[in-house]
């Protein structure tokens, strides 16, 4: 569904991906684990096109859209929940909601039944359902969290890219949003994770990819990751008991 | 040595070039270059647009006319009065912007200039209306300079108030300026007045203004009304962002620009020639750029096409004077889509890529900076017993909403003190009310036995209280240095003059803030990265620099704001490592975190919000077995260790 292909990415002068390459098939959930500042977030931000890659392919089913202005890429079926918050915050959670669903009202993306999209959105989201009407502003910070999460799939996404998804949640809610993963990844959504609990995000995916210094350090199964000695004590934190 | 060679060639201009043309020209340069200073203070480092900067040109120009017209009052106490006056019209344009900001400002500060001209053309029993005042040269017991005596006059005031605006810059001033620009919040938790700075910036760039105004009435020998116009102010503006906004070089680019361009446009042959070579110059970097597949077609074909277009029109043109401000406005809008950091700041660019160390700063207090060093000496701090904190039934409410209803919380000295909740319990509301970016509804925050609920944030900052942000509040264009020594701001004693005349107290005291930071640094772990922009650190780095910046207040009381949100489990080990540091050295804490582990290992006491309310406090070990707490956020089942160690790494159900 979405391959990356020796992708070389920075900021100015300052090059920060060297060289990634990695697949997420169609249905299943990829992670990407690393410590803070090995590039996972610019990875994630050269593939939705919020900056622009100094080479490399970004294919999504087949088509290159690397370079790509990064609403062109969102059109072509790629959705971002960004890490830090970046919700519309003067209008209402429910109109954030709508607004994701966007690119299906002006057709280019299939457009299917957008209230009854809403609807399920609110129904995984608990607290967004209580909040609806609030101003997306007004919210706590993991609220916005949830409420990144939510718009992104409101678009319909082929492929759905979630950075960070519980930062800065209370734990009852890390859980929460685990489960919904869980849920979204039975209902067949394809997803590549960023996450800091970088064990439970190895938990839920069906691969994963270590990165370090910008490049793939290691790849493999969930299994065979948790039990590499030198992943667990280096991401996992030793803490790992599994 | 540039500015060996840039004072010879201002000392020999007069005597290469005698033509009294061009040395009027160099001269009006001088001035405006003066004023220049001082708009970049507002506009490159406060970052707010001001178009009243004619009108305060206005004021310095008509105050000493107007004292020599009719009191016949001489130079030496003419110019400091004009100054005085226009710093005085500063402060009162300062006002408004310290209740709104951005365009509205501009729009207050366009007002501002627009009255100012007016009122100047009708008080005719002051300023002699449109038909304008005549002063002479100033003349100094009895010889009255001639044009290039007055060159000289004007050059030497020029070299002063760039060496002092220089200064003020580079030093705590400059970084306040830098810091009220880039998170007002973040600055005033630093114990750096966003109040008092504004109006401080506003001032002394109005006295720059007054001073170039003074000089230029001096120059010209006649002023009238019509000079202070709209045009000026804009040209003003044009000049700084086109020469490079926070640099002492690009208002003096600037400034020559925007002088010589009406005399280059009244000349169509010199355009003409001028836009040839420009298209002939953007013609070949297009191509070499498309033949090195640097850039596509697409990306160069519209600077290439309104070079092109310019070369046609210029050929075309028959009368240049009817399209002036049209050539201006091409020209703004030219510079600010292409050269968004001006000449300056692009020669900078391309010498940072050509050299790639060429322009950083030097890591001389790297070697000084030792982990003891960043901890003030403070006795009082260690051994302390009893209650540090105490809020009182604090109600804040927002409309309907109460964020905290009638919490207590009393922090011990010494200890670490968690604080939790859902979000939206009120956690960050409870931050807000005790460095008094709220004021409580009801109730009181007493702090080492003291009322500060009433307070400012930044009194409360210097009073003891220091924190970090939820969301990350960094000082995004300042290096990591210099966000540090924004933390240190409190540790000058120095004013304005000793800045300005450079004394040894402000150089010592420099010179220990530096050492301080590199310190503070070295203790955060950022020791590798001093010279980098907070903005391109790492997310987690940037939360272990907010941390470095709030022990340079030297606090009492330090609060995080989820410290650990975002960072891997290796960052947070190193994170908790930091923390019991600072306790070690006598800081007391209180923690908001949502990282069980982090929080269960290393608090004392831990106090548990619920809507606003507090559900719970004790030790770790009795909260995580509460079973409120459980419902209402740890969640799950009842606590069990692993469980709550992370609650995140329970095995997939599926």
């Amino acid at each position: 569904m979405l391959t990356i292909n020796n992708l070389y990415a920075g900021y100015g002068k300052v090059e920060v991906l060297h060289g990634i390459s990695l697949e997420v098939p169609k249905g299943k959930v990829v992670t990407l684990i690393g410590s803070n500042g090995a590039g996972k977030t610019t990875t994630m931000r050269a593939i939705c096109g919020m900056i622009k890659p100094k080479s490399g392919d970004v294919s999504l089913h087949g088509e290159n859209v690397a370079g790509l202005d990064s609403h062109r890429i969102a059109r072509a079926g790629l959705a971002h929940s960004p890490e830090g918050r970046r919700v519309f915050s003067t209008m209402s959670v429910r109109d954030n909601l709508t607004l994701g669903a966007f690119p299906r009202l002006t057709g280019a993306r299939p457009k299917g039944d957008i209230k009854a999209d809403l609807e399920r959105s609110l129904e995984l989201f608990p607290r967004l359902k209580e909040r609806q009407e609030q101003l997306a502003g007004t919210l706590s910070g993991g609220e916005q969290q949830m409420l990144a999460m939510a718009r992104a799939l409101m678009m319909n996404p082929d492929v759905i890219l979630l950075d960070e998804p519980s930062m800065g949640l209370a734990p009852i809610l890390v859980e929460e949003v685990f489960r919904i993963i869980q849920q979204l990844k039975a209902d067949g959504i394809t997803m590549l994770l960023v996450e800091q609990f970088a064990a439970a995000a190895l938990n839920v995916a069906d691969y994963g990819y270590v990165m370090e210094n910008g490049r793939i350090s290691v790849h493999g199964a969930p299994d065979k990751l948790k039990n590499d000695p030198a992943v667990n004590e280096a991401y996992l934190g030793g803490v790992n008991k599994h | 040595m540039i500015a060996v060679a840039g004072i010879a060639a201002l000392a020999l201009f007069p005597i290469l070039i005698p033509n009294p043309y061009y040395i009027h020209l160099a001269e009006t340069i001088l001035i405006y270059a003066i004023l220049l200073f001082g708009l970049d203070i507002v506009v490159g480092y406060t970052g707010e647009v001001s178009l009243g900067h004619a009108g305060l040109f206005g004021i310095g120009s008509y105050t000493a006319g107007v004292l020599f017209f009719k009191m016949g009052v001489p130079f030496a106490l003419a110019v400091p009065a004009s100054i005085a006056v226009a710093a005085i019209f500063g402060a009162l344009l300062a006002l408004p912007a310290l209740r709104v900001t951005g365009p509205y400002l501009a729009m207050v500060t366009l007002a501002f200039g627009t009255i100012i001209g007016i009122l100047i053309n009708e008080m005719t029993f002051l300023t002699e209306g449109p038909l304008g005042i005549k002063v002479p040269k100033p003349s100094f017991f009895a010889h009255k300079l001639n044009e290039v005596e007055y060159f000289y006059l004007v050059a030497v005031l020029m070299v002063l108030a760039l060496i002092v605006v220089n200064r003020l810059l580079k030093s705590h001033f400059g970084r306040a300026f830098q810091a009220l620009r880039a998170s007002p919040v973040a600055c005033d938790c630093m114990g750096v007045s966003v109040y008092r700075y504004k109006v401080f910036a506003f001032v002394f760039s109005a006295g720059l203004a007054g001073l170039a105004g003074s000089l230029y009435t001096y120059s010209e020998e006649y002023i009238s009304p019509n000079t202070y116009n709209f045009e000026l102010t804009i040209l003003f503006l044009l000049a700084v962002i086109m020469g490079g906004r926070k640099t002492r070089s690009g208002p003096l680019v600037g400034a020559a620009i925007v002088v010589m361009l009406p005399s280059l446009l009244s000349d169509i042959e010199l355009f003409r020639q001028i836009a040839y070579t420009a298209a002939a110059i953007g013609m070949v970097a297009s191509l070499w750029l498309l033949a090195k597949k640097r850039k596509t077609i697409r990306e160069v074909a519209v600077p290439l096409g309104a070079t092109v277009a310019m070369a046609v029109f210029s050929y075309k043109l028959e009368n240049i004077i009817d399209w002036r401000l049209t050539i201006f406005g091409l020209m703004t809008l030219f510079v600010v889509y292409y050269l968004q950091d001006g000449i300056i700041g692009f020669l900078r660019g391309l010498i940072d890529k050509i050299w790639p160390n060429a322009l950083r700063k030097h890591d001389e207090y790297r070697e000084k900076a030792d982990e003891a060093l960043a901890w003030e000496k403070a006795d009082y701090l260690i051994n302390a017993s009893g209650d540090l904190l105490h809020a009182n039934q604090v109600l804040m409410q927002f409309g309907g909403l109460k964020a905290l209803n009638q919490v207590d919380l009393k922090i011990v000295k010494g200890t670490i003190h968690g604080l939790i909740g859902p979000n939206g319990s009120g956690k960050s509301t409870m931050m807000n009310v005790l460095t008094g970016i709220y004021k409580p509804t009801a109730g009181a925050v007493e702090f080492n036995g003291e009322v500060i609920s009433n307070l400012t944030p930044s009194t409360i900052a210097l009073g003891g209280i220091a924190r970090t942000f939820q969301n990350v509040q960094l000082f995004g264009e300042m290096t990591a240095t210099e966000n540090v020594l924004v933390g240190l701001h409190h540790t000058f004693k120095s004013n304005v003059l000793d800045v300005m005349l450079n004394t040894k107290r402000y150089q010592a005291e420099e010179h220990h803030a530096r050492i301080r930071a590199a310190s503070i640094l070295q203790f955060v772990g950022l020791a590798d990265m001093a010279n980098d922009e907070a903005r391109n650190l790492p997310y987690g780095k940037q939360r272990l620099l907010e941390i470095g910046r709030a022990l340079g207040l030297s606090p009492r009381l330090l609060l995080l704001d989820e410290p650990a949100a975002g960072l891997t489990a290796p960052d947070i080990k190193e994170l908790v490592a930091i923390i019991r540091k600072i306790r070690e050295h006598g800081i007391t804490l209180i923690l908001i975190e949502h990282h069980m582990d982090v929080v269960m290992s290393i608090s004392d006491i831990v106090t548990v919000l619920d809507f606003g309310q507090k559900i719970a406090e004790g030790k770790p070990a009795d909260i995580q077995s509460n079973r409120k707490v459980i419902e209402a956020y740890l969640g799950g089942d009842a606590g069990s260790e692993g469980h709550i160690k992370s609650p995140a790494m329970t095995p997939n159900p599926a």
